[in-house]
């Protein structure tokens, strides 16, 4: 289950910031990824949330930063990466 | 980083084929994520290396009240869907008036082929607009000055550059403060819009510039609820939703094709299973679906949207694998088919090869294979056609016929940014020199000519039903009138009551073009063995067919049985009647004796009648 649940976050990653599938790395942050800009992070956030059917809180949709970041959010509305 | 790997791993593979994968990933599945992905890594490309003809280029910008930039990635893929190779610019999130007011701005330097500026309602109206709605009175002014905002911009930019304007018309919203009263309200909440709009399509209705793109249209075809997703629009400031964009940006495209030449002209047909449902050659005539009961009122259903295309100017033909005498005498003989032989510019029945049919077909037509759209049921015919003939816009038909219409419907392949008369009359012109070449001998008379239009002629009693045509009829027609005496409809009904003293006529025509409804009108003034025509007309559309005839026969037959010894006709000349001026003459009545302007006509029915012209139809009802 787990593992479908990565496969999805990492297909909409690849595909929103065009990344090598095989390089994604929770390290990764908007600061290293050039196309990780205002409109790919809405992007990437309404990806996730209709991917994963939840809705993250605005104040998080900030506060990240990172891959690791997303996960961690995730997992606060009760999904485990 | 990741790109420039991409591309060092394959070093050797050209642009092209690298654009076409991506492309590839779209057409197998078109979600939001892969036009996105499609067009960010499209922008990566070294697209100038491409060779483009100028003609396939085609540079879109993008002003806007809210963020578009999603619509700009949908256009660009769609376009290069299209075979084009777009540039798309989009301007500044809300600067599109410092954009189009700044003679030195991007936009301008951009040097666009088409403008799509899309502005909100909202941004044009005071803030208290919708909380005070309810309060205001005389919103015509606010339609007026949002329409001279409009105007004011729109006008720099048609002064300023020579691209085509696309701009929006306005969603109505389905919320109104007024509830269910909307309608009653002295200025109604959606009624306003439904104005503005309304408004704004007759400001451009005459430029050859600047086109009104309808929004609340495809956004009511889309469904209003899912055209805005909240989220993104209160985080994001974006106005169309993900299911909504691909429907918007097709309606854009529409115009976009039709800028470029992509236009389809011509709609190629197959026969079983996509005209009627079952195979003709096994099924036979009366075993092939098409009629009033499912499935057969799908594919009568398809038939009518492709004979309203075919009445625009759209041509039709057929390539279908079939013996051509078994296919050709259902397309003549079958009581529900819509289409007839003359509707088709060309036909090729037969059991070759459909690539090659298709060849012949744009030969004898004389129309490209770009301008051919194909549809077929059968997948892998669809396939063939699309791997040989890649020109030829091959129709992913859906499995069952009751999509077919709605199939048909969504191409926005066949639009013109100008319709003229003969594009309307294409489709007839095409069949007229078909049908000379073909006929040239065989016709030689009216009467056979009158004949092979397979007229069929209803003539009853006025019916509540038909009354309001029939009161039109008396109050408008002028040509074809015996008497032009006008009626209201106060008093046709009381006629229509006093059964004992009137009968009112009503004569409905129909033929292989389809049914013209309601053409003529009679009213027989009833007295003890003489009847008098008070009044007899005909609409112009049908004069010098001698339906005037049948109508007239019909009377003289119900008078006779009646035993009735006399039918007066009268006759009152005015300016404009002339073409029935001979009309009582010629159908053997003798002439009266003349009151004033009044001519009376008198047929005497123990000694004569008037036949029923024999290549009608008449049917009693």
């Amino acid at each position: 289950m787990s593992s479908s649940i990565d496969e999805k976050l990492k297909d909409i990653l690849t595909k929103v910031l065009l990344l090598d599938e095989s390089k994604i790395s929770d390290g990764m942050s908007r600061k290293n990824v050039e196309e990780w800009d205002s409109m790919a992070h809405l992007m990437l956030v309404s990806e996730i949330e209709s991917a994963f059917e939840v809705t993250m809180d605005d104040d998080d949709i900030m506060e990240i930063q990172t891959v690791g970041d997303i996960k961690k959010t995730l997992k606060k509305l009760g999904i485990t990466i | 980083m990741d790109s420039k790997e991409e591309s060092k791993k394959r070093p050797s593979e050209p642009i092209s084929l690298q654009l076409e994968k991506l492309l590839d990933q779209v057409r197998k599945e078109p979600t939001h994520l892969n036009y996105w992905n499609a067009h960010k890594r499209i922008q990566k490309l070294d697209l100038e290396s491409l060779k483009v003809p100028d003609e396939k280029k085609i540079k879109v910008a993008l002003l806007s009240s809210f963020t578009i930039d999603p619509l700009g990635i949908y256009i660009d893929i769609k376009s290069r869907l299209a075979q084009l190779h777009p540039e798309i610019y989009v301007a500044p999130f809300n600067q599109y008036q410092q954009e189009i007011l700044d003679e030195n701005s991007r936009l301008y330097a951009f040097k666009p082929d088409v403008i799509i500026l899309a502005v909100q309602a909202d941004v044009l109206l005071n803030e208290k607009f919708y909380s005070e709605f309810v309060k205001l009175s005389e919103v015509e002014k606010y339609q007026t000055e949002i329409l001279d905002q409009f105007q004011t911009i729109v006008s720099m930019l048609t002064a300023r550059t020579d691209a085509l304007v696309l701009v929006n018309n306005f969603i109505v919203p389905s919320f109104t403060p007024f509830g269910i009263l909307d309608n009653k309200a002295d200025s109604g909440f959606r009624s306003f819009f439904y104005e503005l709009n309304q408004r704004l399509a007759e400001l451009y209705k005459k430029s050859h510039q600047v086109y009104v793109v309808d929004l609340e249209g495809a956004a009511s075809k889309h469904g209003k609820s899912r055209c805005l997703d909240p989220k993104l629009y209160y985080r994001g400031s974006l106005l169309f939703s993900e299911s909504f964009l691909p429907v918007i940006a097709d309606e854009y495209m529409g115009y976009i094709k039709a800028l470029k030449n992509l236009t389809r002209k011509c709609i190629v047909l197959d026969l079983d299973n996509v005209m009627w449902g079952g195979i003709i050659g096994e099924d036979g005539i009366e075993g092939i679906e098409l009629g009033n009961d499912s499935p057969g009122n799908a594919y009568k259903d398809f038939q009518r949207v492709l004979l309203s295309y075919y009445n625009r100017g759209i041509l039709l033909a057929i390539n279908s694998k079939n013996n051509p005498e078994d296919a050709i005498k259902a397309i003549k003989e079958h009581p529900h088919m819509l289409l007839r032989e003359k509707h088709f510019a060309a036909i090729m029945i037969n059991w070759q090869n459909k690539v090659q049919n298709m060849i012949e077909l744009s030969k004898k037509i004389n129309i490209g294979l770009d301008s051919m759209a194909f549809m077929d049921d059968n997948p892998r015919e669809r396939e063939q056609m699309k791997q040989s003939l890649p020109q030829v816009l091959v129709v992913d038909m859906p499995s069952s016929p009751f999509l077919y219409r709605q199939t048909l419907e969504n191409l926005n392949d066949f639009n013109l940014l100008a319709l003229t008369e003969e594009d309307k009359k294409r489709g007839e012109m095409y069949h007229a020199r078909k049908m000379r070449e073909e006929l040239r001998e065989s016709i030689s008379s009216l009467e056979d000519f009158l004949k092979s239009l397979e007229m069929k002629i209803v003539i009853k009693y006025a019916d509540d039903l038909g009354l309001p045509r029939i009161v039109r009829m008396i109050n408008k027609t002028n040509q074809f009138n015996l008497t032009t005496r006008r009626y209201t409809d106060a008093e046709i009904r009381k006629m229509k009551e006093a059964r004992d003293k009137f009968d009112i006529y009503s004569l409905q025509v129909s033929d292989r073009l389809g049914d013209e409804g309601i053409v003529g009108v009679a009213i027989v003034h009833k007295e003890p063995n003489i009847w008098t025509l008070d009044s007899f007309l005909l609409s112009c559309r049908v004069i010098g067919r001698k339906v005037e005839t049948a109508f007239l026969a019909k009377i003289v037959a119900d008078a006779r049985e009646q035993g009735v010894s006399t039918l007066v006709g009268e006759y009152i000349p005015t300016q404009k009647n002339a073409p029935v001026k001979n009309f009582y003459s010629s159908h053997g009545f003798e002439k009266l004796l003349q009151k004033g302007n009044l001519y009376r006509w008198r047929l005497d029915l123990t000694k004569s009648t008037v036949k029923m012209p024999e290549w009608l139809m008449a049917k009693n009802e």
